[in-house]
């Protein structure tokens, strides 16, 4: 260690005298050519205000670093993304998500970086490893919960059930409430002799084609599997999953306790209207959603757990993490700045600004605290990130896969085609892609 | 063009290297069903919008040639769908679309007709996705049909008419023949436009319902964004290239014969 005030003088000023030299012999431009600049880019915009916070903390910290934020629409974002990686002009530091992560790391497009895995959310970090490596650095999670809508509640004098449970039989308490919260403009419920399944006023259940919020979940927690393994194969075919996936669908042609498919297949689908109009009781939903729907709601929204199925409960927690470009031009520096991003300062700057729950383990109370002051409690989320998650598919080929699944599964919730036929189709089609 | 040719060529994946491969991505594409399944889907589709479009944009356009209140006003009314964006337009139309409280089945069910699915109907997904393109496009055209009409010599409808021709006689035999160069230029335009839709099918129907308008150039989007396949892409994008060109090519034989731009 350096233990004389003169010694390490002289250090810091070797050490300043190198960066100028390399800043001079990378020689371009002016005098400001030792100034580095990174591009971050990001999807949303809402997030981009806090990130602007933090690069500025960043700056500050590093004066010899300049960061520019890009913001790029979701859809946008990975053509572009796409599009810059084939023409080697990539940003030096972007999001990634779970299902493109395979496709971008079997290319060799992202730099594997340095993290304490241990500190952070472990779906979170299995979804951005590959052959034992890290390859992001962890930024924040999103689960899926139970949003329902109180005053439809308080209405048809329901109370919500401690814990909701679902069976393929139809027993549980999930259909029983979603029965009694269900009610077509003659007064009945479903069961009920004259119900008129065509003329619903209120459901009391969304069930919907949506892989991330609905009949994943309901596969996991009736102990069915999507893949075998990480960068596996597809094989929710088997017993258990067709046997959720008829629930799922059962909830909707047999039960008549969710709207109709016709309504809700992607991508046209309006489901999330229909819970903000008031006309859906339950609606599960990723915490990301809540932004979009609690400030225009005009009703008060509940957070619940999740139903919990034959194997347990069992969510989708969907992680997100900071990629750092393999052909970067400043390698160095974007992993500084990934680094940065994922340690405490800035995740809880965004946990604290009611953005995303952090990766980081231990900070989720800012998250929480923010929404409680908007009469949110988003406590539950909490809850089930502790419990057991699962991440989407991590398997390449998703991306590509994902509009057929879509397409058959839509003739799945319209009756079309039987779980059985459909997961059969599906299962076929995505392993077809795997390379 | 000469690069997609070139990259058609190769089997590149995104970082990859590109491997030169020959023919075997045309190899590929001749047993693609797929691939056919949607030039089918786009030929389906070009069926559906370009007789349609054609014959309402020249109907409106003959009506707002004559003299009337507000003529003006109309012209530029018409015109205004083909301004928005094609994203936008997509989701106005889902809301009209929308089986249970859409505006269309609400008008059906007035007079007691039960409207379609709409957009997860296999059969209809893909005629109301046209009917947006038409509702879309057909005040454009007219402007260009209005123009053309503006073109031809009053003198020579005047003539007709004095030699005792009828009013449908003037359209087919004088109007008509001499709005050529304009219907040369309407069709060949909106041809190529309908050959390379995409926007509307993207928001509106994402291919589907069971691939029914999954038309070629939303799978060669598919196919490279997706799938990362860039260099099958480029060989849909030379097959979409080729059939677009021989259709213009018939399409010049057709009305060169048959139009005269010289009406001093």
């Amino acid at each position: 260690m350096l233990k004389s005030p003169r010694i390490r003088w002289a250090g810091a000023l070797l050490g300043a005298a190198m960066l100028t030299l390399t800043g001079c012999s990378s020689g371009e431009g002016g005098g400001s050519a030792d100034k580095v600049t990174l591009t971050y880019r990001l999807w949303d915009d809402q997030q981009k205000a806090g990130y602007e916070k933090v690069m500025a903390a960043f700056e500050k910290a590093n004066p010899g670093i300049d960061v520019t934020i890009e913001l790029l629409p979701y859809d946008q974002y990975w053509t572009k993304l796409t599009a810059d990686v084939v023409a080697g002009t990539a940003p030096d530091v972007f999001w990634m998500t779970p299902t493109q992560f395979p496709e971008f790391v079997t290319k060799g497009v992202l730099s594997p970086v340095q993290a304490d895995t241990a500190k952070y959310h472990q779906t979170v970090v299995g979804s951005f490893t590959y052959e034992g490596k890290l390859y992001g650095v962890p930024k924040d999670w999103g689960i899926v919960g139970l949003l329902y809508n109180k005053d439809l509640f308080e209405q048809a004098g329901v109370e919500m059930p401690d814990k909701l449970t679902w069976t393929a039989d139809g027993t549980g308490t999930l259909l029983d409430t979603a029965r009694k919260l269900t009610v077509d403009e003659g007064g009945k419920h479903p069961g009920e002799a004259g119900f008129d399944p065509a003329k619903v006023k209120t459901y009391g259940f969304a069930s919907w084609n949506h892989y991330q919020t609905q009949w994943m979940n309901w596969v996991s927690s009736n102990g069915g599997k999507l893949v075998d393994k990480p960068f596996g194969k597809y094989v929710f075919n088997d017993a258990a999953s067709v046997q959720a996936l008829q629930f799922g669908v059962d909830l909707v042609n047999k039960h008549h306790v969710a709207p109709p498919a016709t309504q809700t297949n992607p991508p046209t689908g309006k489901i999330t209207d229909m819970f903000k109009a008031g006309r859906i009781a339950m609606f599960p939903a990723n915490n990301a959603l809540l932004p979009f729907v609690a400030p225009e709601a005009t009703f008060e929204v509940g957070v619940a757990l999740m139903p919990e199925g034959p194997a347990g409960r069992s969510v989708n927690l969907n992680g997100l993490a900071e990629a750092v470009y393999a052909k970067s031009e400043h390698p160095q520096e974007a992993m500084k700045l990934a680094a940065y991003l994922g340690t405490q300062e800035p995740q809880k700057l965004m946990a604290d600004g009611g953005y995303a729950f952090p990766a980081l383990n231990g900070l989720s109370q800012g998250y929480v605290d923010y929404w409680k002051a908007k009469k949110v409690d988003v406590s539950p989320f909490v809850d089930e990130a502790e419990g057991s998650t699962f991440p989407l598919p991590i398997t390449t080929g998703f991306t590509g896969f994902e509009t057929k699944l879509n397409q058959i599964f839509n003739e799945m919730y319209l009756g079309k085609l039987s779980p059985q036929e459909a997961a059969d189709q599906a299962v076929a089609a995505g392993n077809a892609t795997l390379e | 063009m000469v690069i997609v040719l070139v990259l058609s060529l190769f089997d590149w994946e995104l970082l990859s290297a590109p491997e030169f491969v020959g023919l075997d991505n045309y190899h590929r594409l001749a047993a693609d069903g797929e691939t056919w399944h949607s030039l089918g889907v786009t030929a389906g589709y070009v069926l559906l919008c370009i007789p349609l479009q054609t014959v309402l944009a020249l109907a409106l356009a003959m009506l707002l040639n004559q003299r009337m209140k507000g003529v003006r006003l109309y012209r530029s009314l018409f015109v205004i769908p083909w301004m928005a964006t094609p994203i936008v337009l997509a989701l106005i139309w889902n809301w009209i679309f929308d089986p249970r409280d859409g505006a269309l089945n609400s008008a059906l069910a007035l007079v007691g007709i039960t409207g379609p699915d709409w957009l997860s109907d296999p059969d209809w997904a893909l005629p109301a996705v046209a009917l947006v393109s038409v509702w879309q496009h057909t005040g454009y055209n007219m402007l260009f049909f209005l123009a053309g009409l503006q073109g031809i010599p009053q003198e020579l409808r005047d003539a007709a008419a004095t030699d005792g021709a009828t009013a449908a006689q003037r359209f087919w035999r004088v109007t008509l023949p001499l709005l050529n160069p304009t219907m040369f230029f309407v069709t060949v335009t909106n041809l190529i436009g309908a050959f390379q839709v995409f926007d509307t099918v993207y928001a509106m129907t994402d291919g589907g319902p069971s691939g029914s308008t999954e038309v070629l150039n939303f799978r060669i989007f598919q196919t490279a964004f997706k799938e990362f396949d860039f260099g099958y892409a480029a060989t849909l994008s030379a097959l979409l290239f080729a059939v677009i060109l021989l259709v213009t090519l018939a399409q010049v034989r057709f009305f060169g014969k048959r139009t005269t731009y010289d009406l001093s």
